[in-house]
């Protein structure tokens, strides 16, 4: 059996250097991000600069300003740390096979037989943590045989050492209590008694500690000391719908991105065929050498098996890849998979409409040549005011929130501009008697109406529309509307805005 | 071509009433205040409107109140929300109505919980005799351009069970198809002979409150503004409109006009109608209230005086009596003499304050203690001087029995005839942000940038460089906006909450009079209106109030008698005691009442009392109102002879003569209003009020301009006439009258004579009725150590739940009834003072101590729980047993796995264990450690530990710096007691340091704590460098630089530190 060799990575200040990367400008001003708990405002996390003046998670937003003035707060993001960490972790992946989260601020890596490649312990965990840090994250490492000592040395031993396993003992005697990952509660107690060393109390009775502690510290003790075996929860259970190609040399060219592309393409399809499924999201990573990925994501109206037609949409997005100096692995993974019944193959053959399977692959097309927003399907959005009660969808496959409204009457044609129309009308509120439209002049015979509809105040000021639904001699029906009360000058203040049908 | 009207139409006699109008007590719907839509009404001409407010009478009494001044008539209602049908208006044509409808909603809201009233169709027909209907149909017909077909059949059966008295709404909101639900109504009110009557759905009295309304509706839905969608209304249309602008709107429809009037014609019911009733059981053998009162007045005074009573006193009582009978006050007094009666008979302690509880008749009574005879307080002349309203007695009863008093006023006068007045809870300025600014989407931080760039006062809300010292853009049209709305929402009735203890008790059901529903304490009920609404009714409140120190008193009288035989009362403590004036002189008034605070501490040197009424002015003056009217200082140099006594008129030294010309009492400031400045009692009643409320901010300028121009007529300087006016503007909202300071400066007197004379009786009953004042255990500890007390740790052996005074051991008694030097009963601390201990397991502990502990276990086996026992080892309470704590924590934690059931008894594992030698622990870690688990130490003060580091520093111990001069430089450090930044002393903090020896009192001048902020919001330990200021016994240090030594105290802990390598 081969000796274990486990590394820990501890990141300090895991999201606030996350905020720092993203925002620059935060790296010259002490700034804490913030949450609310039960209507006060608390610090979630602190930078460094905000550290060395005394403000730590915990402590009021307040406090934190009244300690400096000017701090910076920003809102916490949930879940932040845990989609950080596990980003972190899949970047790991390129030392080592087995990594895994170790919420909420570091990581946890299987190591076993990995360092070889760069040439001993010390160079590879110096590797990792240089381009750790190079990328702006304040880490701090450790690498050692079990996982207890590798999380004990991070955070309250020695960085970066690698101490044989005769010293690991030795090294752990010396650290607190708290470097065994123990509850409060015991912490709490093992001080009160006096025990701030784990040395003070590892050569104990089993019975007199467990009596006193509970069978966890035994447990915790017995894990860093090697007595009893830890698993690490890898960080991605293997990808059910993933592909990935090695390359031996790295590509660098769009020809080689394509036959890579090809050939994920047709393993992953063939595998999701095999299944019954199809592919509405796809991804497509390539690890560059400088330890850049590439992304590239497309996604598709009706869930397809069909590699050629998926080629064709990721084919318009391989000039976007920059290999850079190379590209040394690509993977592919199917994001997101429905199923692809015959049921639903029949009822395409239906002509239902957008339900067709070439429309879908057109629009999948078109949208990928001329970019989103050429064709547009709109939905209704919940707002009074009529242009902005219409919103484009994002996809075929998208569901209106809300019902479309029928407790008003709506035009079918909603124009995108009112145009200026000329009317007689009687005033304050009557439906107009008849209106001139290109020349044209539109007896009314019928009309409804008014409805009175303000203006969205906090986005914009002006006259409220009364809006009237009229039908002329012709049987055509129109939507018009006065803007504002009536003012006398009549040619400004009267509009059409959609036909009915 | 235009046509300029169709059908014009006919300005004949027509006239509309307004019938269903939503104020801002459907809270969260209604977007203007009653007043200011009955305002707008009487712009309009209305000559009467209808308040029906959703399911509660709450925003009624307010819009009577204004419309009677305006001489319009408000139509009472309500808008019934009902669980299985439409909505209804419904709208009382008598009292009887009014009394049914007040009981239909109560049995609404107490079926429910606070805040919410749940009602059936059921509940209404079984009230609705003489009532009126109003059916609301709902806002939007179906795809078929019909009337919903449960609505409906809704109609038909409320048709038939209102009969004559439904009426159904029709209004024109501008939706779009308003004429087809107009003839869909018309069609439905023909079919069941059921007329039309139009309404407006007014929610605001001008449309430019669309805004706030929506943002109301933001705040009910709990979305922003962004989100809301089709939660908003689409229009601006349900504004109170001009009565024309309706008859047009309705041209077609004249009959659903008329019918409005038809409707207020018949319901002539006025809030007017309601007479309150005192209740009759307060007198005995078919005596009226008046005899009852004689009779019990003459009895107390015996009581008092023995039988011949002084004839000075006889005159007064004859006097009061005979005002009372006058003004037909008998039944307020036996109401309060009720309770008082009572809490007496439950041995309760308890004392009356205000302007009628310093009477003669009081006094008889019992309700005070305070001998009106060395007093001349005229008490007529505050009850005649302000409108016929009942005169004012607060009762203070102690904090913690104070539940009981209520809970017998519910059981005597039963729940349907007493409840407590509601406060109405408005929005404040922050709230009012937070609100506005959530709903229009603003994050959370932009929002605390918000709160942080407005003034602290009320005044002024906003300032553009604050804004943009925040970050903010103030020229921003999204942010102006908030502000604006904010403006607007400041002021809002928010919820209905209970007043702290204002009873109104009846002698008919209160639910005839207004609707009760449920506080959200457990067994308490309220009415729907606030104290100022039973004022404009004329409806009799009383005061059940919880005082903190009378719990205190009541128990220190129960540990003298204890200890020392005294039977103690309010009204027998000996009076006018050199010793105890010359203790409150010296500043030495820890736990004391009202006199402990810094401020006050600061000022007794100086006042230094000598008889009880220095003690009235002293609690007056250390407040906010004469303070910031500047009239602390010249009532000082006047005392002391620097300034002389002027009066600017005769008629002014009547009324300030006993303050030296300066006005120091509430009382007074309206008397100079009244009697200087021309003002009828009742304006300055509303001037106290206006100033009180900062909604009214446009009629403080109105009462100044008034004031000064009537105090200048009557010939004053106009200087004179604006310094008084500042004055009063410092007391409106902190102001604190004689009346109640008289009262209060008797438990002043009462407090300081326990400390005086049996601090050790003293310090426990204030030990034992914590949380209350401004000091921590260990502050009144140490203070009664100092006063010759000894002080014991809590121990298994010795202590109880409370904290305890000792017998004397055999043979070392003596007689203490003579003061002097003497010894004490030492102090054993009670388990109450470790933190997080329970008192049922004190309880069992105390059980379980048949003879002395002798081992752990034992308390195991009385039932003392794990988690307790460990609390009573952080707390060192394992002494008795020859175990300090950390060893009394191995033994008691191992106890977790002790023998039980079959094995119980046996020998526990841990008595085969191998000895463990745990670490020992320093003095300094034991004294730490007593800290955090009974928050003081008898040990030693930790400041003691770094001493020898601070001598070397050349830092002064607190208790050295009297004996240096004034003017000196010095260096001082101790733990930070206090940090206060009084809102009046313009950005000054105030911190109080503690070491050793003795506390220390340090001010920091703004700009020096901007520059020293961080350290001194972040130290434990201070040191600070200052000059020191000393006037005669007050020493102050003004601080000039500040240090953290807090890391010297971190060394006490934890030699070995957890940090890293």
């Amino acid at each position: 059996m081969t000796t274990k060799s486990y590394t820990a990575l501890w990141f300090r200040h895991l999201k606030t250097d996350w905020f720092q990367l993203k925002q620059p400008a935060l790296r010259d001003k002490p700034f804490v991000l913030s949450i609310s708990d039960h209507g006060r405002k608390l610090v979630a996390a602190a930078d460094p600069k905000a550290e060395s003046q005394g403000i730590f998670r915990g402590a009021t937003v307040a406090d934190a300003r009244a300690i400096i003035p000017g701090i910076e707060v920003l809102d916490d993001i949930p879940g932040l740390s845990d989609k950080l960490l596990g980003a972190l972790a899949e970047w790991c992946i390129r030392f080592t096979p087995i990594a895994a989260v170790d919420a909420p601020d570091g990581l946890l890596l299987d190591t076993t037989g990995c360092s070889h490649l760069w040439g001993g312990d010390q160079a590879y965990l110096q590797a990792i943590l240089t381009r750790l840090q190079a990328r702006g994250y304040d880490v701090r490492g450790a690498m050692a045989g079990t996982i207890g000592t590798v999380w004990a040395l991070t955070r309250f031993g020695r960085q970066a050492v690698i101490p044989d396993p005769a010293h690991q003992r030795d090294e752990l005697l010396r650290l607190p209590p708290a470097a065994l990952r123990l509850e409060t509660v015991t912490l709490d107690k093992l001080q009160k008694l006096g025990l701030v060393t784990v040395g003070q109390f590892a050569h104990m009775t089993r019975s007199v500690l467990r009596r006193r502690f509970g069978q966890n510290l035994l447990r915790r003790l017995d894990q860093a000391f090697g007595r009893e075996e830890e698993f690490l929860q890898p960080l991605q259970p293997v990808e059910q719908y993933q592909e990935r190609l090695p390359c031996l040399e790295p590509i660098a060219t769009a020809t080689g991105i394509g036959i890579a592309l090809q050939r994920l393409l047709e393993a992953l399809t063939k595998r999701v065929q095999k299944e019954g499924k199809g592919i509405r999201e796809a991804q497509l990573k390539a690890y560059r050498l400088d330890g850049k990925i590439e992304h590239q994501k497309i996604a598709t109206n009706r869930p397809t098996d069909n590699a050629p037609h998926l080629f064709k949409l990721f084919e318009l997005k391989i000039q976007e890849i920059e290999p850079d100096l190379g590209i040394e692995l690509f993977t592919l993974e199917a994001t997101k998979l429905e199923d692809l019944s015959p049921v639903q193959e029949e009822l395409w053959a239906g002509d239902q409409g957008l339900e067709t399977r070439p429309i879908a692959e057109l629009l999948d097309q078109l949208t990928g040549r001329f970019g989103s927003g050429c064709i547009r399907r709109y939905l209704p959005d919940e707002h009074h005011w009529p242009e902005r009660s219409i919103k484009p969808a994002q996809d075929l496959s998208e569901k209106p929130a809300i019902p479309w409204r029928t407790d008003r009457p709506r035009p079918t044609i909603l124009l995108p501009q009112p145009i200026p129309i000329q009317v007689t009308a009687p005033v304050p509120d009557y439906p107009p008697l008849l209106f001139r439209h290109q020349d044209k002049v539109h007896q009314i015979k019928k009309a409804d109406g008014p409805e009175r509809i303000e203006r969205e105040w906090w986005l914009e000021e002006g006259p409220h529309r009364d809006y009237y639904c009229v039908e002329d001699q012709d049987g055509a029906r129109y939507w018009l509307f006065r803007s504002g009360h009536y003012t006398g000058d009549r040619d400004q203040q009267w509009f059409l805005h959609g036909y009915f049908p | 071509m235009v046509f300029t009207r169709l059908f014009p139409v006919k300005r004949k006699a027509m006239a509309y009433t307004e019938l269903q109008t939503t104020t801002n007590f459907s809270f969260l719907r209604g977007a203007s205040h009653p007043e200011e839509l009955v305002t707008k009404a009487h712009e309009y001409g209305y000559k009467e409107i209808a308040i029906t407010d959703r399911n509660t009478f709450a925003g009624i009494v307010r819009a009577h109140g204004t419309a009677k001044e305006l001489g319009l008539r408000i139509l009472p209602g309500c808008r019934l929300d009902l669980l299985d049908g439409p909505s209804l208006l419904a709208y009382p044509t008598d009292k009887e109505a009014w009394s049914r409808l007040s009981a239909l909603l109560t049995k609404g809201n107490l079926r429910a919980e606070k805040g919410q009233c749940h009602l059936y169709k059921a509940d209404v027909y079984a009230h609705s005799k003489s009532m009126k209907f109003i059916l609301l149909p709902p806002v939007a017909l179906t795809q078929n351009f019909e009337l919903d077909e449960s609505f409906r059949n809704a109609a038909k059966e409320y048709r038939e069970a209102f009969g004559r008295s439904l009426y159904i709404a029709a209004s024109r909101s501008y939706l779009g198809d308003d004429t087809k639900r107009l003839h869909r109504l018309t069609q439905l009110a023909g079919h069941l002979d059921m007329p039309l009557v139009a309404t407006n759905d007014v929610h605001y009295h001008t449309p430019d409150r669309r805004q706030l309304q929506d943002i109301l509706t933001c705040i009910r839905e709990k979305c922003t503004i962004q989100t809301a969608g089709f939660r908003l209304y689409e229009n601006a249309e349900r504004h109170l409109k001009p009565i024309g602008e309706m008859l047009r709107l309705f041209r077609q429809y004249p009959d659903a006009i008329r019918r409005t009037k038809e409707i207020a014609e018949a319901c002539q019911f006025s809030l007017d109608m309601l007479k309150y009733v005192y209740p009759e059981e307060l007198t005995t053998e078919g005596r009226t209230p008046q005899e009852e009162l004689i009779k019990l007045t003459w009895e107390g005074a015996k009581g008092h005086f023995g039988d011949t009573i002084p004839q000075k006193i006889k005159a007064t009582i004859e006097h009061e009596l005979k005002f009372i009978d006058q003004m037909n006050y008998a039944s307020y007094f036996l109401t309060v003499h009720d309770l008082v009666r009572f809490a007496r008979s439950q041995h309760i302690l308890c004392q009356g304050r205000g302007s009628a509880a310093n009477s003669t008749v009081c006094f008889c009574l019992g309700i005070t203690s305070v001998n009106p005879a060395k007093f001349d307080l005229l008490f007529e002349r505050f009850l005649s001087s302000a409108r016929n309203e009942p005169p004012d007695i607060d009762v203070d009863f102690e904090h913690e029995r104070r539940e009981e008093v209520i809970q017998y006023v519910y059981q005597k006068y039963g729940r349907d005839r007493a409840a407590i007045v509601a406060t109405v809870t408005q929005e404040r300025r922050k709230g009012a942000i937070r609100d506005v600014g959530k709903a229009m989407g603003l994050s959370i931080d932009t929002i605390e940038r918000l709160l942080h760039s407005s003034w602290r006062s009320d005044a002024e809300l906003y300032d553009e460089q604050r804004l943009k010292e925040q970050g903010l853009n103030p020229k921003d049209k999204h942010l102006i906006k908030v502000l604006d709305l904010t403006t607007q929402l400041m002021g809002f009735p928010r919820q209905l909450g209970q007043h702290t203890g204002g009873f109104v008790i009846t002698q008919g059901k209160l639910t005839e009079l207004c609707p009760i529903m449920n506080a959200r304490m457990e067994d308490r009920t309220c009415i729907e209106w606030n104290k100022d609404d039973i004022d404009i009714l004329g409806f009799l409140k009383i005061d059940v109030l919880a005082l903190g120190m009378l719990t205190c008193i009541r128990k220190a009288f129960v540990l003298a008698k204890q200890q020392y035989g005294l039977d103690l009362t309010l009204a027998n403590i000996p009076q006018d005691d050199p010793a105890v004036y010359e203790m409150v002189s010296h500043a030495d008034t820890i736990g004391v009442f009202q006199i402990e605070s810094r401020a006050q501490q600061a000022m007794l040197p100086r006042l230094r009392p000598k008889t009880f009424y220095d003690l009235v002015i002293e609690v007056a003056i250390v407040r906010p109102g004469p303070i910031q009217g500047d009239m602390v200082h010249p009532y000082l140099r006047r005392r002391d002879g620097l300034e002389d006594v002027e009066y600017p008129s005769e008629e002014l030294k009547n009324i300030l003569g006993k303050t030296l010309g300066v006005p120091l009492f509430q009382e007074q400031a309206m008397q100079v209003a009244i009697v200087a400045a021309g003002f009828t009692p009742s304006e300055a009643d509303a001037l106290r009020r206006s100033m009180a409320t900062f909604k009214a901010q446009g009629q403080v300028t109105k009462f100044q301009e008034k004031l000064v121009n009537g105090m200048v007529a009557k010939g004053y300087t106009s200087e004179y006439a604006h310094r008084i006016f500042k004055q009063l503007e410092g007391f409106g909202s902190y102001g604190f009258p004689e009346s109640h300071a008289v009262s209060f400066a008797l438990l002043v007197y009462i407090s300081s004579w326990l400390k005086c004379y049996y601090p050790d009786v003293f310090a426990c009953a204030l030990l034992n009725s914590l949380p209350m004042g401004f000091y921590q255990p260990a502050q009144i500890v140490i203070d009664a150590q100092k006063h010759g007390v000894e002080v014991l740790p809590v121990d298994v052996n010795d202590s109880g739940w409370d904290h305890l005074l000792e017998p004397r051991s055999p043979g070392s008694g003596e007689t203490p009834a003579t003061p002097g030097p003497r010894r004490f009963r030492p102090l054993r601390l009670g388990f109450r003072q470790i933190g997080g201990f329970k008192e049922e397991d004190a309880q069992l502990l105390v059980a379980g101590r048949t003879s002395a502990y002798t081992s752990i276990p034992q308390l195991r086996a009385a039932g003392v729980s794990q988690p307790a026992l460990e609390r009573l080892a952080d707390a060192d309470a394992f002494r008795s047993l020859g175990l300090d704590r950390r060893q009394a924590l191995w033994e008691v934690s191992a106890l977790a796995d002790r023998p039980i059931a079959m094995f119980e008894g046996q020998p526990a594992e841990s008595a085969y264990e191998p000895a463990v030698a745990l670490p020992d622990m320093t003095a300094s870690q034991h004294v730490v450690q007593d800290y955090a688990s009974t928050s003081l130490s008898l040990k030693a003060h930790p400041v003691s530990f770094v001493r020898e580091k601070l001598d070397l520093l050349r830092i002064l111990r607190t208790g050295d710096l009297a004996g240096c001069r004034d003017g000196d430089l010095v260096k001082v450090a101790g733990l930070v007691l206090v940090r206060q930044q009084p809102g009046t002393a313009s950005g000054v903090v105030f911190i109080t340091i503690e070491d050793e020896t003795s506390t220390a009192n340090l001010v920091v001048f703004h700009d020096i704590f901007m520059a020293y902020r961080k350290v001194i919001l972040q130290s434990r330990l201070l040191m600070v460098e200052g000059k020191l200021q000393i006037e005669g016994e007050v020493v102050h240090v003004i601080v000039k630089h500040c240090h953290n030594l807090s890391p010297l105290l971190r060394d006490l802990v934890t030699p070995a530190s957890r940090d890293f390598h």
